[in-house]
């Protein structure tokens, strides 16, 4: 392969995890489908060969962490490995892990809750939340936006759609905040990620045989009814409850503050959003999606023998499609690296395609709108308080370590 | 006593006066997938089965506008996680906003 023999293979390098873009982009325009023989699996940078992929679930499987039996990566303390069967069973019993046909039984139960219109209803809520977020750190003159801003407003809103009662939301919080650690690399990471997951599956517990006898309109009750109707166990309705702590809390808080520091480096952009918040909302929170996405890359396995892009991936290999690398691939999307929210069409995939497609873009799209539009409409500029900024060291998930902005009075 | 500070009173989704936008059910629909939109997600499928297949791309297309009951296809639409499926009455022209 030539070209390839110069880039590093090490996909946990600190450059690789600082920038995936230079290393990725330049992955897809050497080998769009490359075999990484350091971690045993194909990486997907091209934008039409992702689109295939996904497109095809019947070749490529989701049940990935059934399949793959590797150890964790990064390594983590060995007296801690019994806690990863715990969290593996928890992770492999999630909607998103399934395949068809189980996937659409399991996703007819809950895709109503989150279509477009559906999720439209709760606009209303997400703005007040956004208001009562910005304007309580307003007086300060800075924030960490990860800390104050994007943890806190999708917690706030998951919250409220399990019908969680009010004095219960801090226990929650702590939870939510313990299910990040799936995505962190320190060594004890297994720990507070087993007790976080230990304490949603107990705390959902009683919830649920509530809303078995007496359904209400929150998501539980969603879950409950595919119980009821025999669609899912008890335990996927409890692990399915983690799964919206979980998916709704790191992509935001990331579509979040990516955003923001996108707007802090394009301070052209920013402008153009104060002149017209809620006209550029819409636009400026998919070049965010797009620019610098939440998620980098997602798993597939193989399922049967395929040829692409000159490549033939062998049934039972995994592969990682890197959409942070498909989403500025220049045969789709007009000068890819500059930010520019006005930019329409924006097919971007940041919330995948195909029968996966995210559940819950249209509430991360409200999420993302409001928040944006929230701070145009407040703060005159950012700036950056800190030297650098540091992401977690994951593959999957593009997480800020923190981010610290300060704003003129 | 203090009172509560003054805000705006959102209630839960779902509240609020009746939505006069739901109009009277056309009998016959026009049917328009905007490939711009459409990413595959099939659900559609699922509902109006009759109505909606995949092209070689995997996006939807419809096949026979009167191929489910107007109520499903409706249903189809409704549940298009990207809102890419609009519908007109075929009699007036008239947009049919699900």
């Amino acid at each position: 392969m030539p070209g390839t023999a110069t880039l590093t293979d090490d996909l946990f390098a600190p450059g690789v995890i600082a920038d995936p873009y230079g290393y990725f982009g330049a992955l897809r325009e050497i080998e769009p489908v490359h075999w990484n023989a350091r971690f045993g699996l194909w990486l997907v940078t091209g934008y039409e060969e992702l689109v295939w992929i996904l497109r095809h679930n019947e070749l490529f499987s989701s049940a990935v962490i059934k399949h793959v039996k590797g150890p964790p990566y990064p390594p983590v303390d060995e007296r801690d490995l019994p806690l990863f069967d715990e969290i593996r069973d928890f992770r492999a019993n999630q909607l998103v892990e399934q395949d068809r046909p189980e996937h659409l039984h399991q996703r007819g139960v809950v895709h109503g809750y989150f279509t477009p219109k559906a999720m439209e209803r709760w606009r209303p809520f997400v703005r007040a939340a956004v208001a009562e977020i910005l304007d309580g750190v307003r007086p300060n003159g800075s924030m960490d936006a990860l800390t104050e801003l994007a943890a806190p407003l999708p917690v706030r809103i998951i919250a409220e759609m399990m019908g969680v009662p009010y004095q219960d939301r801090d226990r929650l919080r702590a939870m939510a905040d313990g299910i990040l650690y799936i995505n962190r690399g320190e060594p004890h990471r297994l720990r507070p990620l087993a007790e976080a997951v230990r304490g949603i599956v107990d705390y959902a517990a009683p919830l649920v045989e509530e809303r078995l006898v007496e359904p209400g309109t929150d998501f539980i009750s969603v879950l409950a009814d595919g119980e009821n109707r025999g669609v899912f166990s008890r335990r996927q309705v409890l692990v399915n409850t983690g799964l919206l702590l979980f998916a709704g809390h790191e992509t935001t808080m990331n579509l979040i503050c990516n955003g923001l520091l996108a707007f802090i480096r394009n301070p052209d952009q920013w402008e153009r959003l104060q002149a017209d918040p809620e006209g550029m909302a819409r636009t400026a929170t998919e070049e965010c999606l797009r620019y610098d996405p939440p998620v980098k890359s997602t798993q597939r396995i193989a399922s049967d023998d395929v040829e692409i892009a000159g490549q033939t991936i062998r049934r039972g290999q995994p592969l990682r499609w890197i959409m942070a690398a498909a989403n500025r691939d220049p045969a789709v999307f007009s000068d890819p690296d500059s930010f520019d929210i006005g930019r329409q069409p924006n097919p971007h995939l940041s919330f995948g395609s195909g029968i996966h497609y995210c559940l819950g873009a249209t509430l991360a799209r409200i999420e993302g709108q409001e928040v944006f539009r929230g701070l145009a409409e407040r703060f005159s500029g950012f700036e950056l308080a800190a030297d650098r900024i540091e992401y977690q060291p994951s593959l999957q998930f593009r997480s800020v370590k923190s981010l610290p902005v300060r704003w003129r009075a | 006593m203090t009172r509560p500070p003054p805000g705006p009173f959102v209630g839960p989704p779902g509240t609020g006066p009746v939505d006069e936008s739901r109009k009277r059910v056309p009998r016959v629909l026009n049917i328009h997938v905007d490939h711009d939109r459409c990413v595959g997600n099939g659900m559609c499928l699922t509902f109006a089965p009759g109505v909606f297949a995949h092209n070689a791309r995997r996006q939807s297309e419809v096949v026979d506008a009167e191929g489910d009951a107007v109520e499903d296809i409706i249903v189809a639409a409704e549940n298009c996680p990207t809102a890419a499926i609009q519908l007109s009455d075929a009699a007036t022209g008239e947009p049919y906003e699900v």
